[in-house]
């Protein structure tokens, strides 16, 4: 079912729990009563076409409003994606380092198979880390400026210098899938980890995994389909600009 | 295990999508085509699939005719079966394996369905067992959780790059296992290679 500005806040939870996290990003608080989607998106100061969008792709993966998506400012998508890989650092990945712990307290299985799994998450952890920061200090800050770029009556040479130097091509190239380790830590423990003791705490693990997982899917989608394309679209007006210029 | 292929005859708009809505519930099934007349049927004859449901009204000389001549896909064995879309069917020149009432439960519908795909890949499994992983491709995800390149293993092995891509691919579908670290785990796991080989 489609996310629409006029139903309830509340129903779009009870529709899909999920949206939850998506509700966290955009920093939209619980107790909201039965104010619609667009009433509370007014009180938060946040656009709700674009949490709309958003939340759709984001429960229904055949729903994806590319076009609409990219009508967004870079800004915005970007402010998105920052919170999103906040998230992940601040919240999911601590509470899986916390319940692959808590296996190896509660003896789940061999020592070192933990200490292996452990080994596991810490150098994807490390990888993660990598693959937002680079984002954010190289890539996001490039977006920016190649939409004020795009937006400004003026041509800088120093957008020229910039483009010489950096394109969101290479971006495109160099950008890794984040979601498959952890597709693999799920089988590895659904499929193959021997176990000892009983299975709660991996319940716990598996079903963060999997949130995760689909959480960076979509998150991947957006750079991948959205963001990416937008910038390519800007950067080949600006190249334009630049050679009309010049004659 | 392949995918259980359907096509589906009917008029009806509504029957058509509630059928598929249920069998999109069975894993591992697919819709490759769907026909709602007589007319539309002759292009039934070049497409293959395990199960054809078809409802009787759609039966005369010629429509039985392609359908006694549908196969079904390459790797499984004989030809497509037949489920009628009514409880009886006076039609004897069609072999049916199934009856479906268009006043069945969904359960009673999924049973039947099920019940037939098992069978067909009972029949298909005697032989292989598909998800094991080969001799050589325990090699080469030896090599791989030792941390060899494609080449390198290419080298060791006497074999083509692109043979050891081949296997690669065969392994990740079959373990369902994508990187390289996550190889390594399953290789220590089950003893194919020891912790301290690694680093
Ligand atoms: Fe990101
Ligand atoms: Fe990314």
């Amino acid at each position: 079912m489609l996310i629409t500005k006029n139903i309830k806040m509340a129903d779009v939870i009870h529709m899909n729990y999920f949206t939850l996290s998506v509700l966290n990003r955009f920093g939209i608080e619980l107790g909201f009563g039965d104010k619609t989607v667009v009433e509370v998106c007014k009180k938060a100061n946040i656009d709700v076409d674009f949490f709309l969008e958003i939340a759709n792709a984001f429960v229904d993966k055949d729903y994806f409003p590319k076009k609409q998506l990219q009508s967004f400012s870079v800004k915005l998508i970007t402010d998105y994606l920052r919170k999103t890989h906040y998230e992940y650092h601040q919240i999911k990945v601590p509470e899986i380092e916390n319940l692959i712990e808590d296996m190896v307290k509660s003896g789940y299985t061999d020592k070192e198979n933990l200490v292996l799994l452990k080994k596991f998450f810490n150098d994807y952890k490390q990888e993660l880390l990598n693959h937002t920061q680079r984002e954010e200090t190289v890539v996001f800050p490039y977006a920016i400026s190649i939409e004020d770029a795009y937006n400004s009556k003026t041509l800088e040479n120093s957008v020229f210098d910039l483009m010489e130097t950096y394109s969101i091509s290479i971006f495109q190239n160099e950008h890794e899938n984040i979601d498959e380790k952890l597709f693999d830590l799920k089988n590895i423990i659904i499929k193959y980890l021997p176990k000892q003791k009983k299975s709660e705490n991996c319940h716990k693990l598996l079903y963060e995994l999997f949130s995760l997982e689909q959480d960076m899917i979509d998150h991947s989608r957006i750079e991948d389909k959205v963001f990416v394309p937008k910038i390519r679209d800007m950067e080949k007006v600006i190249t334009k600009r630049f050679a009309e210029k010049k004659q | 295990m392949p995918k259980s292929t359907f096509i589906i005859c009917e008029k009806s708009y509504i029957v058509r999508k509630g059928l598929i809505s249920i069998i999109e519930k069975i894993p591992n099934t697919q819709i490759v085509q769907q026909f709602d007349s007589e007319d539309e049927m002759k292009n039934l004859s070049n497409i293959e699939s395990d199960f054809i449901v078809i409802n009787p009204n759609l039966l005369n000389k010629e429509t039985i005719n392609i359908l006694q001549n549908a196969g079904s896909p390459a790797g499984s064995e004989g030809n497509s079966q037949f489920i009628s879309l009514s409880e009886k069917s006076e039609i004897t020149d069609i072999n049916w394996v199934e009856f479906i009432n268009i006043n069945d439960s969904q359960n009673t519908i999924l049973t039947k369905l099920k019940t037939l795909i098992g069978n067909k890949e009972t029949n298909e499994s005697k032989s292989k067992s598909q998800d094991e992983i080969s001799k050589r491709e325990v090699d080469i995800l030896k090599n791989i959780a030792l941390g060899l390149s494609n080449k390198e293993i290419a080298d060791k092995l006497f074999i083509s790059t692109h043979t050891v891509v081949t296997h690669r691919k065969n392994i990740t579908r079959k373990l369902g296992i994508k990187t390289v670290p996550g190889l390594t785990i399953y290789a220590i796991l089950n003893k194919i290679i020891n912790i301290n080989d690694t680093e």
